[in-house]
């Protein structure tokens, strides 16, 4: 860009207060770099809870060319349904890792209670212009936790139609994910061992390829209206399963469990989704109305829909009401038990994840601007997932008991940005 | 002076001619009569500021100065800080920027031609440009004989910043000013929204417009493609080094500048030209959005 090496001091901070003497003011709103962070905490009452912080910078290297970098911590602790069921008595599990064991009382949904673990997620990016209606990006992104590591990139490019009222965008983004379980990975459906007995596992690391492409499209319909519409197609390939998820299978008659399986799912996934937006600009704000379809060849279908209303309080305040409902189906092979004496299935999972469920999440959020170039921010929402806690069919004492206990979260989230 | 007001979706848009060259108002949240009566006063202030500081005429500010044959002249206090402004201008320029260098355009003549002045001709200008030869002791100032001044390269974004500041008190909602390309929003429309404003792109010799978006703040562009000399293959463009007399080299055809004013932006853009091809070097230092077309 620049024709020399030659460097230049800034003389913005003396202009902008000569302007100021001269009787023109103003606050800065093209920001060069801006940089936000966040503290966001998540809880399960007890089950997970969470606390993850995020760094976010942007700069504007100026002529088109923006470059973006963040880093995420999370640090997860608490307890996860470990998919098998309540039992009648005491159940004891071994820990995943064949280290120590822990025990269910009558009834409960056995957690596992070994989730502990942090994450550090770093990514980047750069935006540059090619010509003058184009931009191409492209990233790269990592992440890392004690058992599980993610390496990616991403390219996508942008053009503008229609004196910019439209603008059409395809990317493509590959990821390589390594799971390293604590102990190694359990061989598919064997059965949950004693503490100190051998399990049989499978050798070296599990990793799946994730290749994603999407296609999509931005119009203006008019100055206050503005709608989008994507379409994205993904595709994993390799270890799916989760090395740390359990089945029961049950006896016929008293539903009682007899064996704890390791779980298996397919090597292969490819999805579907199609998103649409439509954002308009009413006397008192803004309202943003989304819905995501989403399908893949597991049996999933999904939908979510979802609707914000940013009211304007004045004075670089608003308050911004924010409603999400989301459905999905359950996988084919998901299982919530598996029967004593019948044969097993090629997969089964009963991770409540890969069940049929309905999430509703209600949220709030408060913005405002604290003197020129600062914003905070603060966000509470509640989530409430529930499931069929009575599935037909369900065997002796089974039938009493919840095998889809409703989760409850509340995510609280503050944060701050500010640029220069 | 024709003021006409049209309504666009939700804003209303009114046009007037001013500062040689199409102006244009756009206010949110207001009715058609609402609209005329912010748009007879964005142009009222408009013309105020063109006539108070024009060398053209000879009843303003600046034709006083420029006419008083190397006596002291006594200024009010609007062009006191303009004055002050323009000093500033220049010693954070290091000396690129010179409300004094407007005389050189008695050798030069920007046409499309290949019709360069002679060296000694503009040799014999120099004498005549540089704001360190003007005594400024606020109010006072005085040119030595034969010297003017010439705020045109001040004063329509000055005049874009006022005009703004005046309909940010009068306006019921958000506003943008526009004169002929020289921008200042009074902020974000409701919602946060951006203005969308097309710009004429100077850099392209079509003509082309290009679609910006802006939340508030000024926007300013300096530079002309059809302003210019060419001759044996060289292009001179028509900003001025003030300390040659001669076209500045390897200047970008034009620059725009995203900053906190829209005075603050065309100054940022004018001292940028004026590195010549270190423009974007001198950019990147600034801590603003900044477009450059060469």
């Amino acid at each position: 860009m620049a024709a020399t090496d030659r460097t230049y001091r800034s003389i913005r901070g003396a202009l902008s207060a000569a302007c100021a003497l001269a009787g023109v003011g103003g606050v800065a709103t093209s920001r060069a770099t801006d940089v936000e962070t966040a503290i966001l905490g998540y809880a399960e009452p007890n089950r997970v809870s969470a606390l993850e912080t995020v760094l976010q910078a942007r700069h504007d290297f100026g002529s088109g060319y923006l470059g973006n970098f963040k880093v995420v911590y999370d640090a997860l602790t608490g307890a996860s349904a470990s998919g098998a069921v309540p039992g009648a008595a005491v159940q004891t599990f071994t820990r995943p890792s064949g280290r120590g064991s822990y025990s269910t009382a009558p009834g409960e949904t056995p957690l596992d209670d070994t989730f502990r673990d942090a994450r550090v997620a770093v990514s980047g990016g750069l935006t540059l212009p090619l010509g003058r209606l184009s931009t191409a990006t492209a990233g790269l992104y990592g992440s890392g936790e004690h058992d599980y590591t993610s390496m990616g990139a991403n390219a996508s490019i942008a053009r503008d139609f229609d004196r910019r009222n439209r603008t059409l965008n395809a990317g493509v983004s590959f990821s390589r994910d390594t799971v390293t379980p604590e102990g190694g990975r359990p061989i598919p459906f064997a059965s949950m061992t004693p503490v100190g007995a051998d399990l049989p596992r499978l050798a070296g690391d599990g990793s799946k390829n994730v290749a994603d492409a999407m296609l999509g499209l931005v119009q203006v319909i008019d100055r206050a209206t503005l709608v989008q519409l994507t379409y994205s197609l993904s595709r994993v390939t390799g270890y799916q399963t989760d090395p740390y998820k359990l089945v029961s299978v049950v006896d016929p008659t008293s539903g009682a469990p007899v064996d704890q399986l390791f779980e298996n799912r397919p090597d292969a996934r490819t999805k579907h989704i199609l998103f649409g937006r439509a954002k308009r600009q009413l006397p008192h704000g803004v309202v943003d109305l989304s819905y995501r379809f989403m399908t893949d060849d597991w049996g999933i279908v999904s939908h979510t829909l979802e609707l914000r209303d940013r009211l304007e309080l004045g004075g670089d305040k608003y308050l911004q009401p924010h409603v999400r409902f989301y459905h999905q189906s359950a996988a084919d092979f998901y299982a919530r038990w598996l029967l004593d004496g019948a044969a097993l299935p090629d997969h089964a999972t009963a991770d409540y994840r890969l069940g049929a469920f309905d999430g509703w999440t209600f949220g709030l959020e408060h913005g405002r601007n604290v003197g020129r170039d600062h914003r905070v921010t603060a966000r509470v929402e509640y989530y409430r997932q529930s499931g069929d806690g009575h599935p037909a069919g369900a065997p002796g004492d089974l039938a009493s008991f919840d095998l889809f206990p409703v989760v409850d979260a509340w995510i609280f989230q503050l944060g701050y940005s500010f640029g220069s | 002076m024709i003021i006409a007001v049209q309504r666009r979706g939700d804003i209303q848009a009114g046009t007037f001619t001013a500062m040689a060259g199409p102006c244009e108002v756009l206010f949110e949240g207001c009715d058609v009569e609402q609209a005329r009566r912010l748009t007879e006063l964005a142009a009222a202030e408009t013309l105020r500021i063109e006539h108070k500081f024009s060398r053209y005429r000879d009843d303003g500010a600046v034709h006083a100065i420029n006419a008083a044959g190397g006596a002291a002249v006594r200024v009010d206090d609007e062009t006191a800080r303009l004055l002050d402004l323009a000093a500033s201008c220049h010693a954070l320029s290091g000396g690129r920027f010179d409300v004094t260098s407007g005389i050189l355009r008695r050798a030069w003549n920007f046409d499309g031609s290949d019709r360069l002045p002679s060296r000694g001709r503009v040799k014999a200008l120099l004498p005549l440009v540089g704001w360190d030869k003007v005594v400024w002791r606020n109010p006072e100032i005085t040119l030595p004989a034969g010297m003017e001044i010439d705020l045109g390269g001040l004063g329509k974004e000055y005049a874009a910043d006022r005009t703004a500041e005046l309909l940010a008190a009068a306006a019921p909602a958000a506003a943008l000013v526009n004169l002929g390309g020289d921008l200042r929003a009074t902020g974000p429309r409701g919602g946060g929204a951006a203005w969308r404003v097309g710009v004429e792109d100077p850099g392209r010799e079509d003509h082309a417009e290009r679609v910006l978006e802006m939340r508030g703040g000024g926007l300013a562009t300096s530079g002309d493609a059809r302003r210019f000399l060419l001759k044996d293959g060289v292009r001179y463009g028509h900003l001025l080094n003030p300390r040659t007399g001669w076209p500045v080299r390897d200047a970008p055809r034009a620059v725009t500048v995203a900053a906190a004013t829209c005075t603050e932006a065309g100054v940022l853009a004018t001292v940028a030209m004026l590195h010549g091809r270190d423009a974007e070097a001198f950019l990147a230092g600034q801590g603003v959005a900044w477009w450059c077309h060469r």
